[in-house]
């Protein structure tokens, strides 16, 4: 669960030092608004040579490549790659589901979505943070700089678990927004009625380059479960009656297996990012490691 | 289907009570704990396929209650003791009739003995029939004979009772009209039975060399001579035999005898060494599976002089007679010298009698007039010796049937033991108390005293007076000892205790040895010896060849509530298996 001071415990300083040396990756180039140390298509005055044209009037003469013009007799415009600011998109799944587990998975998110927040102020990113459940419950507007990210922090610890999940209408109301395409990091279980798929296919649709970032509770995975149980569902309060047999837990273990493998399948199939993770996994290990595998971070 | 225990309202009150509280109690096991978990759509997809799928998981519910229902019910019904007449064998009778002849002492190779497994046996089949089978335990020696009962308890305290017996066997008379007779049986001593009895066998062949006859003897032509007879036959294999005959002063004669199967061994011995007292006999054989007769007792009475006062005017034959008696110790006073002494341990009163009777025994000769005799009635002339007791001990080795009498007195014999008489008068009469021997007739109007008997009877005379005679012989079992009020001691003195009968005292013993009987100064021996060629012959059984002597099949019988509350075990072991493995509910 969320506390006052979640962000004193996130992480600590030693840990923000080694967050400094990453990079969030995005496989695609987006076109940012304010200069920073990403390329963009844009061509600009930016330090990278990018190519040469014809000059034409009211180019600024200072970007003239002389020496071709005493070889040549011709004035040639030096190109240079614009350097700019990524848009990064931090959904943070905030339901009930996420309560769950020990630590909680949103406990969790929250310091995985904090640690790649950190990552992206420091470098110049426009970072944003979007909570969501049945819809979109909490938005921070973008975020640029390092100092801003005791903002985020706040943010995150503010987020309280609630609500059913339903991704789908969350990510298409933010969406439909005008909104610039960037990199969309998904955090979530991915517990939803309505189906995963349709969410991250919103994304897709708006060309967001998507990171899927999937937290398990190890208590999801192999349930302590015996005997005579009624089930709750923590989102919609549903319950179900139910004798929990060794071939029951089995044939459930081997559901989840199956319902993982079916978030990562449709990831592979769509070129997504995608790194999967329980609860119990050190979290240091996961940012530093994991992710550089994964070539979400370099 | 009856019960024994409700009557069929209360186990039908039961029975619905207990199923209600099952039911009951299984609802409220099925009140389930609440989990909280993150999502149900993954249990959802299991259960959905599952349920859809599973006939079992249709039928869970109903089948674990149905177990749990079962089980209690088993249990309840139990408690009615339900009887099914076609199962349980209703009011069915059993008559366990138990071989008790010595022969059933016989060792087996387990090291039990015959009897043991006869108990056994029977055990077994109390443990058979229905909760109204109705027992009765019979003995063949006839002392044991329980009437028909349904308390089994009680019966198997009467068989922990039951022993061997020695008296002889004999198959009881059991009215076999709705009953089962059992015949537990070595299949030794009773050969016959009758064709309704199914006979169960115990018997297995054994070794056995076993004495057969042992007694002590007085040879007649020495005077307080004596000998033992001693007769051994072996029933077993040809085997080596020890024989040892020790007597209580430390004499003692040791034989070895090699016997081959059915040989018997007869042998006399000179006790003239031994000195009085008991004398044992034992034999030694290997693999010997009865003691009971590898041991006999006799008694070899104590040489002394009798110390005798003959009161006579003068009798010629009685004076040399006892003169020339070595065990006499002869004092001859004439009746005018008469005084009663207390050294004297026999009278003789030849025509004389003294007012009162005597301290100690008399022999008294003709009929003389005293107050403490019988007054003559009249004479007899040449009576003639019609009846005599061979039994009696003054009587032993004597024959009287050829001795002339000229004349005898008529006395009223009642109150007397009549040891000879003619027809019209008692001749030789004894009284025990006092104790006297009266000859109704002068000797010197007889020629008795001529006769090669007159010597030995007045020996056996003395010897009854007060010499020690020899042991009496029975078999061990109730012994019958012909002295009343009499105390009963082992050889060792120990105390036997000891009842009163018809003038007789009775006390039992199951194994041979010597007791003596006192009764003030008068005592008697009494050897306990097997010495029984029937009973030592174990193997002469008919179950060697018999092969309708067969066991029983007891359990499939037992009452009914014993297997309902196996079944109920059963159903319980495996409800906690498939419940702990969430098969059941």
């Amino acid at each position: 669960m969320s506390t006052a001071n979640a962000n004193i415990t996130l992480f600590d300083d030693e840990f923000l030092k080694k967050l400094e040396y990453l990079n969030i990756i995005s496989k695609r180039l987006f076109a940012g608004q304010l200069r920073a140390e990403r390329r963009t298509r844009r061509r600009g005055a930016g330090l990278e040579f990018a190519d040469y044209r014809q000059y034409v009037a009211g180019d600024d003469f200072r970007y003239l490549d002389w020496k071709a013009y005493l070889r040549l007799n011709r004035l040639i415009l030096k190109l240079f790659e614009e350097e700019e600011d990524l848009p990064i998109y931090f959904f943070v799944d905030s339901s009930q589901s996420m309560n769950y587990g020990q630590p909680t998975k949103l406990d969790y998110a929250r310091r995985v979505a904090a640690a790649l927040c950190y990552i992206g102020l420091a470098n110049l990113d426009r970072v944003n943070v979007i909570s969501f459940a049945d819809g979109v419950k909490t938005e921070l507007p973008p975020q640029r700089g390092k100092g801003r990210i005791f903002k985020i922090f706040r943010m995150l610890t503010d987020i309280t678990p609630s609500g059913e999940t339903d991704a789908r209408t969350s990510f298409k109301t933010y969406c439909t927004e005008t909104r610039r395409r960037g990199l969309a990091v998904v955090i979530s279980d991915f517990f939803d009625s309505h189906g995963f798929e349709a969410a991250l296919d919103i994304l897709r649709h708006f060309r967001h380059d998507i990171f899927v970032v999937h937290i398990a509770s190890h208590e999801e995975i192999d349930p302590a479960l015996r005997g005579e149980l009624l089930l709750v569902d923590a989102e919609n309060n549903a319950t179900r009656e139910i004798t929990i047999t060794p071939s029951l837990l089995t044939a459930y273990k081997a559901e989840y297996a199956k319902y993982c493998e079916a978030v990562e399948s449709y990831c592979g199939k769509y070129q997504l990012g995608y790194v999967r993770t329980t609860t119990d996994f050190p979290f240091e290990e996961l940012v530093l490691k994991v992710f550089r595998q994964g070539r979400f971070l370099k | 289907m009856t019960f024994l225990a409700l009557t069929a309202l209360q186990t039908a009150l039961l029975a619905a009570l207990t199923a209600g509280t099952i039911i009951a109690l299984y609802f409220l096991k099925l009140r389930h704990r609440r989990v909280v978990i993150s999502s149900s759509i993954l249990w959802k997809r299991v259960l959905d396929e599952r349920q859809s799928h599973s006939l079992w998981e249709k039928l869970r519910r109903i089948i674990s209650i149905a177990i749990a229902i079962t089980i209690a019910l088993l249990i309840a019904l139990a408690l009615a003791r339900p009887e099914i007449e076609s199962l349980t064998g209703k009011n069915e009778r059993v008559v366990i009739v138990l071989d008790s002849s010595p022969t059933m002492n016989t060792q087996t190779a387990g090291g039990r003995t015959r009897w043991q497994h006869a108990l056994e046996a029977a055990e077994g089949l109390l443990a058979t029939g229905g909760p109204t089978t109705e027992f009765r335990v019979i003995d063949t020696a006839g002392s044991t004979a329980s009437a028909f009962t349904t308390d089994r308890n009680e019966v198997r305290r009467l068989l922990e009772e039951m022993t061997p017996k020695t008296a002889d066997p004999h198959f009881p008379k059991v009215d076999a009209t709705g009953s089962q007779i059992y015949f537990v049986s070595d299949g030794v001593t009773l050969h016959t039975t009758p064709s309704s009895v199914k006979r169960i066998s115990v018997y297995e062949p054994a070794e056995n060399v076993g004495i057969t006859a042992f007694e002590i003897r007085s040879i007649p032509s020495t005077p307080l001579g004596y000998e033992a007879y001693l007769e051994i036959q072996n029933f077993g294999r040809p085997a080596e035999v020890g024989v040892v005959l020790s007597g209580t002063g430390g004499q003692r004669i040791n034989r070895t005898v090699r016997l081959e199967t059915e040989q018997i061994y007869k042998d006399v011995f000179d006790l003239s060494q031994f000195s009085g007292g008991g004398v044992r006999a034992t034999i030694q054989s290997k693999d010997d599976a009865l003691g009971l007769d590898d041991v006999a007792f006799a008694y070899l009475p104590i040489k002394r002089k009798t110390r005798t006062l003959l009161v006579t005017r003068g009798n010629q034959f009685l004076e040399t007679l006892l003169k020339l008696d070595g065990y006499v110790d002869l004092t001859v006073v004439d009746p005018a010298g008469y005084r009663e002494s207390p050294t004297i341990d026999a009278y003789i009163f030849d025509r004389f009698a003294p007012p009162s009777p005597p301290a100690r025994p008399a022999l008294i000769i003709g009929t003389p007039a005293a107050p403490w005799l019988k007054p003559v009635t009249g004479d007899v002339r040449k009576p003639e010796i019609a009846t005599w007791s061979e039994k009696h001990p003054v009587m032993q080795y004597v024959s009287v049937h050829d001795v002339s009498i000229e004349r005898a007195s008529r006395i009223d014999p009642s109150g007397l033991t009549v040891i000879a008489a003619s027809k019209q008068t008692p001749l030789i009469v004894a009284s025990e108390k006092p104790k006297w021997v009266m000859l109704t007739f002068d000797l010197q109007s007889s020629d008795f005293p001529f006769h090669v008997g007159f010597p030995v009877f007045i020996e056996n005379v003395l010897t009854w007076f007060s010499r020690e005679q020899l042991a009496l012989k029975r078999s061990p079992g109730i012994v019958d000892v012909p002295l009343a009020e009499s105390q009963i001691r082992t050889i060792d003195g120990t105390v036997v205790p000891s009842t009163q009968q018809l003038g007789q005292t009775l006390f039992e013993t199951r194994q041979p040895g010597l007791y003596s009987a006192t009764q003030g100064d008068q005592r008697i021996h009494v050897a306990v010896n097997l010495a029984n060629p029937t009973f030592s012959d174990v193997n002469r059984s008919v179950f060697k060849t018999d092969r309708t002597a067969a066991t029983q099949n007891y359990w499939l019988r037992r009452e009914l509530w014993f297997y309902m509350l196996a079944a109920a075990a059963v159903l319980i072991t495996i409800e906690w298996f498939t419940y702990h493995r969430r098969m059941t509910l």
